[in-house]
């Protein structure tokens, strides 16, 4: 099987499994009502805490999280799936090239956390007033893609080594939800205490945020592109990890002859 | 527990939803971990409510750790209550709770409180955050009350948690909402800003959910700040909290009316085509 | 209607009256393209249970026996037909037929596996409004009888197959019923603890209780029913004592032929014969076993040899025919 065909196959496997679990009336709701719902929900906490002046603010910041729906969490869920499933064993019986697979299933959750983001921002303008007037239409856009794309390598990180637990359900809500503690979605960085400021900068969503406030301000491809380049190497060394993990829970399933149910 | 023959006599409708609710315990003692998925949503928005308010004057404290609590129960209730039949479905044991001569709405109604009462663990997560955390003074000032409030909100979270079990088990689309229906319910039911703050068309929603009301007596037990931003300006403290809890249990009952018409919908299904009590 | 009873054992009228139950589910299946199907679990069943009575039901899987069990329990609202249940209608007196029979539906399910047995019982004691000073000596009382005293504060989970079936039984036996249902109690279990379990239910009756009882096991109708009704495709198509029924193959003969290179075409080939009514073959690797159900008794053997000429005999025995063949007969005519 060529790597081209592994890949494409891998991705339409991911997009069937992914609407296997989320059934049509799901993933309609992911994409619009949770999304937004949680938007509004930190909208109107800013504005009842810090007044109208937070509001773009947040709903950039919810805006741009609204990926981890489509990356984080339905990657946990999906790589769950296979492993209380039992297809995860089939999988592993393949010769196929493991790269190729790897990839291939991500890329449907990348181009499904783009278009989260893409709704999610056309609510920000229409519902909650963010003016969109000054943006730099190429700096946003970039800026949407890599962190659909880098956070996408965070949730195969976080995918690959909960394969070794048996709660998947709690790592997907956890690692999902803490995002908007630590990535400057809320309130920014700097307001959390000291010592843990560093762990927001793990996270490939910190820099899209900023990154994504920038574009909008008028900020140019130019301004952001240090956010944009740290972005990329927390990215890709997420899905390095994630790759090394999900390599090495296949040695130890092989020897150990255990993988469903660990 | 103490040992067995300790109750005294109960009607029998009551001893069944004591039942339920003790096996509900029992179930929870045995498997604590399976609440996590529902607090960490919670527990994560206060947070982020505690951290945006630091700085800042007014009672939002109060909101938070409240909020906190509030949403936690409200999770348990969706997800715990909304899942309950499906639960016994599960262990296989529905065919036979179904076979006995105690009406399913008592059962389910055992588990449903038992849900509520979890959403307190969540709660006392939230205090211990925000008084360790972020250094929020606590007090309360009318301790009676508030235990009154939050009981009673408790039972008409269980109330409403009756309808979402038999609606989930009714119809498949409403299980997927589930899911959708988390975060809006926290914003509708104001449990961590006031309901003013939302646009006028959304207040009807707010309204027919008792537990906002309920929400709204808490806040009031516990503050004098709060008295500003509850629904019954003007009036005095005491009367709005009764007020409050008045309408709460008039909602509550109506609950109660729709749920027991839900659940003999569930168990004409379940004797005509058999479907509930397929393995 | 409501009959009168006394005590057990001095009840007048019967336990069970079934009258033409029958039962159609409507099944639609497929989330784009909805398919409706109809599945006639139950076409027509009829027939009486006295007071005392171990009565079996039996038949192949999917011929209603389950379906039966859960019209006459109230789980299931038939099509049409009534049914009176110690005296009580399956439609109008729901509450009242739930509270006084006991429901045993086999299998590993219907118990909380979590928790301890002794909750178990506690809980579906309160379901089943046993009142609370009876509910404790009872529950102590019945884990005794079922051997689970000492294990009686254990998770569930951690018995075995056997104690599970046992704790499966007390808890049908909660409610102290007069009249309990038992579907397929025996399948799945170890030999030794389905004998065990055989014993325990003919306990049950010599107590006075009545037992209405499915399985597909023929010998074990034969052992413990005092009648029995065999059903297939939803419909009766016998009920007797096991004697009685007998009587349905007692024209005939069962000759169990052992042998090694009996292939499929020979088992045609007896078919073919007249005065066969039935084979049943079971063709293994290193042996094969033919039973060939005739009305022409020894004289058979002469064909069995010349048909099997080629293969190796190792041994032709004729038989009594027993309940098993007369259900095959039954069942598969």
């Amino acid at each position: 099987m060529s790597r081209l065909r592994i890949f494409f196959s891998s991705a339409i496997f991911a997009f069937r499994a992914q609407f296997e679990w989320l059934n049509p009336t799901m993933w309609l709701t992911m994409k619009f009502v949770i999304s937004l719902s949680q938007m509004a929900f930190f909208v109107f906490v800013g504005l009842f805490i810090k007044g109208p002046s937070a509001i773009p603010f947040i709903a950039i910041g919810n805006a741009l999280q609204s990926v981890s729906w489509n990356t984080v969490f339905s990657i946990i869920n999906i790589t769950s799936n296979d492993k209380w499933g039992g297809t995860l064993s089939i999988l592993l019986a393949t010769p196929a090239g493991r790269l190729p697979i790897f990839i291939g299933r991500a890329m449907i959750h990348v181009l499904d956390g783009i278009l989260s983001v893409t709704i999610s921002l056309v609510f920000a303008s229409l519902l909650f007033g963010v003016n969109f007037g000054q943006a730099n239409a190429l700096a946003l856009t970039i800026t949407v893609l890599l962190t659909a794309f880098t956070m996408t390598g965070y949730g195969l990180l976080i995918g690959g080594f909960s394969f070794y637990f048996r709660d998947p359900l709690i790592f997907a809500n956890i690692f999902t939800f803490i995002l908007l503690i630590f990535c400057g979605v809320n309130f920014p960085v700097q307001d959390l205490p000291q010592p843990v400021q560093a762990v927001s900068y793990a996270f490939p969503l910190t820099y899209g945020v900023e990154a994504a406030r920038r574009a909008i301000d008028g900020g140019t491809l130019f301004d952001i592109s240090g956010l944009l380049g740290s972005q990329l190497l927390v990215g890709l060394v997420s899905m390095m990890l994630g790759y090394f993990f999900f390599r090495s829970f296949e040695r130890v399933a092989r020897k150990t002859g255990r993988i469903e149910a660990v | 527990m103490k040992a067995e023959g300790d109750m005294p006599k109960m009607p029998q409708a009551l001893k069944v939803v004591y039942s339920a609710f003790r096996m509900a315990m029992l179930h929870w003692i045995a498997d604590p971990q399976w609440v996590i998925p529902n607090i960490i949503a919670p527990f994560v928005f206060t947070t982020v409510a505690l951290t945006l308010f630091k700085g800042s004057t007014g009672p939002f404290g109060l909101y938070a750790i409240l909020g906190g609590g509030i949403m936690g129960m409200w999770g348990n209730t969706l997800y715990s209550s909304g899942f309950a039949i499906e639960f016994e479905k599960w262990q296989g044991t529905l065919e036979e709770v179904m076979a006995a001569p105690s009406k399913l709405i008592l059962v389910i109604a055992g588990r449903s409180a038992s849900n509520a009462v979890f959403g307190l663990t969540n709660m006392a997560a939230v205090l211990l955050i925000a008084v360790l955390g972020f250094r929020v003074p606590l007090g309360i000032e009318n301790p009676l009350l508030f235990i009154v409030a939050l009981i009673l909100t408790l039972l008409s979270l269980s109330a409403l948690g009756l309808i979402f079990a038999s609606a989930f088990v009714l119809s498949r689309s409403a299980q997927a909402l589930t899911n959708g229906l988390e975060t809006p319910l926290y914003i509708i039911s104001g449990s961590m800003f006031p309901v003013a703050l939302l646009p006028f068309w959304i207040h009807p929603a707010a309204y027919i959910l008792g537990p906002t009301w309920g929400v709204d007596a808490i806040r009031l037990t516990a503050s004098q700040e709060y008295a500003s931003q509850t629904f019954w300006t003007g009036m005095g403290t005491n009367l709005a909290i009764i007020l409050d809890l008045a309408v709460m249990v008039l909602i509550t009952l109506a609950y109660v009316v729709i749920a027991t018409v839900l659940f003999k919908m569930v168990e004409k299904r379940a004797r005509i085509q058999g479907t509930l009590v397929e393995a | 209607m409501i009959k009168q009873r006394a005590q057990h054992g001095h009840a007048t009228g019967k336990a069970i009256i079934a009258e033409h139950l029958c039962k159609v589910f409507n099944i639609t299946k497929g989330t784009l393209r909805r398919t409706k199907t109809q599945v006639v679990a139950v076409k027509d069943v009829s027939f009486e249970v006295d007071y005392g009575e171990l009565f079996g039901v039996v038949g192949p899987n999917g011929a209603g026996k389950t379906t039966t069990i859960k019209l006459l329990t109230t789980m299931l609202i038939p099509t049409s037909g009534r049914a009176t249940v110690l005296g009580y209608d399956i439609q109008r007196d729901v509450t009242k037929i739930r509270e006084r029979i006991g429901i045993v539906l086999g299998g590993e399910r219907g118990l909380y596996t979590r928790v301890s047995a002794i909750d178990n019982l506690r809980y579906f004691a309160d379901l089943y409004g046993v009142p609370a000073d009876v509910r404790d000596k009872r529950i102590k009382e019945l884990l005794q009888f079922m051997g689970l005293s000492e294990r009686a504060r254990d998770r569930v989970e951690t018995y075995s197959k056997g104690m599970k079936q046992r704790l499966h039984l007390a808890r049908g036996l909660i409610n102290d019923p007069d009249l309990i249902f038992m579907d397929e109690p025996t399948i799945g279990l170890d030999p030794e603890i389905a004998r065990e379990t055989r014993k325990m239910i003919k306990e049950l009756v010599e107590k006075g209780k009545t037992i209405l009882l499915t399985t597909h096991y023929m010998f074990e109708a034969e052992e413990l029913c005092k009648r029995v009704a065999i059903i297939r495709s939803g419909e009766i198509v016998a009920l007797d004592t096991p004697s009685g029924l007998k009587k349905y193959v007692m024209d005939t003969s069962v000759v169990e032929v052992e042998g090694f290179g009996i292939t499929e075409k020979e088992v045609a080939r007896f078919k073919e014969i007249s005065d066969v009514l039935s084979v049943s073959a079971d063709l293994g690797e290193n042996k094969q076993i033919l039973k060939i159900q005739t009305s022409k008794g020894s004289e058979i053997i002469s064909e069995v040899q010349e048909i099997l000429k080629n293969s190796r005999i190792y041994d032709i025995k004729i038989k009594e025919p027993t309940l098993e063949d007369a259900y095959l007969r039954l069942v598969e005519s």
